[in-house]
């Protein structure tokens, strides 16, 4: 078992408690002891690094020195935002010595360990798409997809920028598809796929956003596709939550599942309910539950 | 002008092959065209154009001028992804056996074949106010010295070339075609930055618009694309930084910025369900009910009482605290690596007096010597 630190973020410990709960159940059977961080914070999921910048860098080298502090030398995340927050971070504070010194500084002045620097910060899409998590996932999604349509939607923050990323081709990426099919389901291809969802400014510009959102939905409907699988929870809720505000806009009722990554993975692995928590979704799952007979 | 790419001698060639998207806006005829060339190995995508133009098509139209990277007009797309023609190399490419599809760029009206027009792309910069704002009438006897470290803060900005394939892909403006953009917003930083002017207050409200820095979707397509390093996201992430600082606030995308402040500062979670009031403010928050009534039902709503918060958060607190002492507000909390360009900095060894005083945007330099 790799032993990882866990930044679960703010809205798998909240309003999107089914992505906590199924990545916590899936974990062990990919190979992941999780180490829950109990004093971390917010990343600030770009809107305190637009803010306060500088604070934005503190908070999060806090997190990543009680990560440090936890003996881990891997933070896991469960979100774009908070994994390009994080690695954002991490990379400036890495690269530049005197910065780190700086912010290491300001954290034992306020009771927090020292950051040296030697955590690498890493999405669950990233450990279960190779390596041994890959191996692990290929055994234990045993029941499998029965070749239902999955079409993978990654969402900006885990491929762009692609300097702070870089764990795939930004606009070629592969990962989400290779986990679907090692699923058992079959991958649908769309042009929105790595386009965005509109999320950051959804409450700001909710018209431009729901101009963004409906790319991936119609998209995906028109080619077929079952559901939506995201590694990303914004994502998730706007394309799970704001699809009744598209059908107010448009007159188009897509009915489209949108699925967490843990999720998707978790039912072919063959999760509970208590743990994969769909009834929490605003579209209803039912249709894929039903076509797979869960 | 005749392009000779004959091989130099000793060079081998490759065999290129590609696809170009054919249009012409006043027929509206369209097609996607296959090409073959032969060309020497080092070849660039705007020399296979030149090739094609020469040996093949001549009907073929795209823009071209310096081939070095700095002018900014081949800017266009290659399986979808806006590059610079001249900073393309063919070879891997050719030699992979993919055969790519050239495209105009998007978010701008197609012309010709890869040729659209700038014309909305310069109305944009144009807005921004694109030149110096010194803040007197006549130009002074003596220039004001400006160090390298108050040039920093808008290094990459000013790496722009005005190319557009930031814009190209740009997520919101396909779906605010009036959304300023990354280019005329970086643009718009490299001057609000810029020691020697003092109408950044103007200029930030101004930028402040309902199509201005709150409107960006931060789908950092413009990062990816840009092939300057100009990093025009982060340029947008300093105007709000700017905006703030100088309390221009009145913008939803601001108050939703600062909520996550307040959030991190007093519970450190973000306390979501108080972010729709704080930042559409009650009246539109209570429009939303319906809405909000169906997320509820889902658990999607957490109950803001009690609150989720985060074990010793007064640490985070006390860190903002720290922060706001040590003063690095706005642009300059953002940090894109500035140390590796200390290595520029002016010094007395160097020749350069170092004595003569620093900018003071709005004030006059002091006469000349003599």
């Amino acid at each position: 078992m790799k032993r990882v630190a866990y930044y679960k973020g703010c809205l798998a410990s909240l309003s999107a408690k089914e992505l906590d709960s199924s990545t916590q159940a899936l974990a062990p059977k990919v190979g992941l002891d999780l180490v829950e961080l109990e004093t971390v914070t917010c990343c600030g999921a770009g809107d305190i690094h637009e803010a306060e910048p500088d604070y934005y860098l503190h908070l999060n080298a806090r997190i990543l020195a009680y990560a440090e502090a936890a003996g881990c030398d891997e933070l896991l995340t469960v979100c774009n935002v908070c994994t390009l927050n994080l690695r954002q971070a991490n990379w400036q504070l890495k690269n530049d010595d005197g910065l780190r010194e700086r912010v290491s500084n300001n954290l034992e002045r306020v009771g927090v360990p020292p950051y040296s620097g030697n955590v690498e910060v890493r999405h669950l899409l990233w450990e279960i798409a190779e390596g041994e998590g890959y191996e692990l996932l290929k055994q234990s999604a045993h029941k499998g997809l029965k070749g239902l349509k999955i079409a993978p939607f990654y969402g900006c923050q885990i491929l762009r920028p692609s300097k702070l990323l870089g764990f795939e081709d930004p606009d070629r990426p592969w990962s989400l598809e290779r986990i679907i099919e090692a699923c058992g389901g079959t991958a649908i291809d769309y042009p929105a796929k790595v386009k965005c969802c509109g999320f950051p400014i959804i409450q700001a510009r909710e018209e431009t956003a729901l101009g963004e959102l409906i790319q991936p939905i119609e998209q995906a409907k028109e080619a077929g596709a079952d559901a939506i699988v995201t590694p990303c929870p914004l994502c998730h809720l706007s394309l799970d939550a704001w699809q009744s505000k598209l059908k107010a806009a448009t007159g188009k009722d897509f009915a489209m599942p949108i699925l967490h990554l843990s999720q998707l993975v978790g039912v072919a692995a063959g999760l509970e309910e208590s743990e994969l928590k769909f009834k929490r979704h605003v579209v209803p799952v039912t249709p894929v539950l039903e076509k797979l007979e869960v | 002008m005749h392009t000779d790419l004959a091989p130099a001698p000793g060079s081998t060639t490759i065999e290129i092959a590609l696809k170009i998207w054919r249009y012409d806006a006043v027929t509206g005829d369209k097609e996607l065209k296959r090409y073959e060339v032969e060309a020497p190995d080092w070849v660039t995508l705007l020399d296979v154009l030149d090739i094609i133009k020469d040996k093949h098509d001549g009907t073929l139209a795209y823009r071209k001028s310096c081939r070095m990277m700095i002018c900014g007009s081949c800017g266009m797309r290659m399986d979808g992804a806006a590059v610079l023609a001249c900073k393309t190399r063919m070879y891997d490419i050719a030699k992979s056996g993919h055969v790519p599809v050239i495209s105009a760029m998007g978010n701008l009206p197609v012309r010709k074949d890869l040729v659209v027009d700038m014309e909305p792309f310069w109305d944009k910069i144009r807005r921004m106010k694109p030149w110096l704002d010194p803040g007197y009438e006549e130009p002074p006897e003596k220039e004001w010295r400006v160090s390298q470290e108050k040039m920093n803060v808008i290094h990459k900005e000013a790496l722009c070339i005005m190319c557009g394939c930031c814009v190209s892909e740009c997520n919101s403006m396909e779906s605010d075609p009036e959304f300023f953009g990354p280019a005329a917003l970086a643009k718009g930083m490299r001057f609000v930055g810029d020691a020697r002017d003092q109408a950044n207050v103007t200029r930030l409200e101004d930028y402040n618009d309902e199509h201005g820095i709150w409107d960006c979707t931060r789908c950092y397509f413009c990062n990816e694309r840009c092939p300057k390093g100009v990093d025009p996201r982060d340029a947008i992430a300093k105007l709000g930084a700017e905006s703030i600082k100088e309390g221009i606030d009145h913008d939803m995308g601001a108050k939703h910025a600062k909520w996550f402040v307040t959030s991190a500062k007093t519970t450190g979670w973000l306390r979501e369900t108080e972010l729709v009031p704080k930042t559409q403010g009650i009246v539109e928050a209570i429009k939303q009910t319906k809405f909000a009534i169906g997320l509820l039902k889902r658990g999607k709503v957490p109950p803001p009482i009690p609150p989720h918060v985060a074990e010793r958060v007064n640490e985070s607190r006390r860190l903002y605290s720290l922060v706001k002492e040590q003063g690095r507000d706005g642009a300059l909390g953002i940090v894109q690596g500035e140390h590796a360009l200390g290595r520029i900095e002016f010094t007395e060894q160097a020749g350069v007096k170092t004595s003569d005083p620093e900018v003071q945007p709005g004030v006059e330099p002091p006469p000349a010597e003599g």
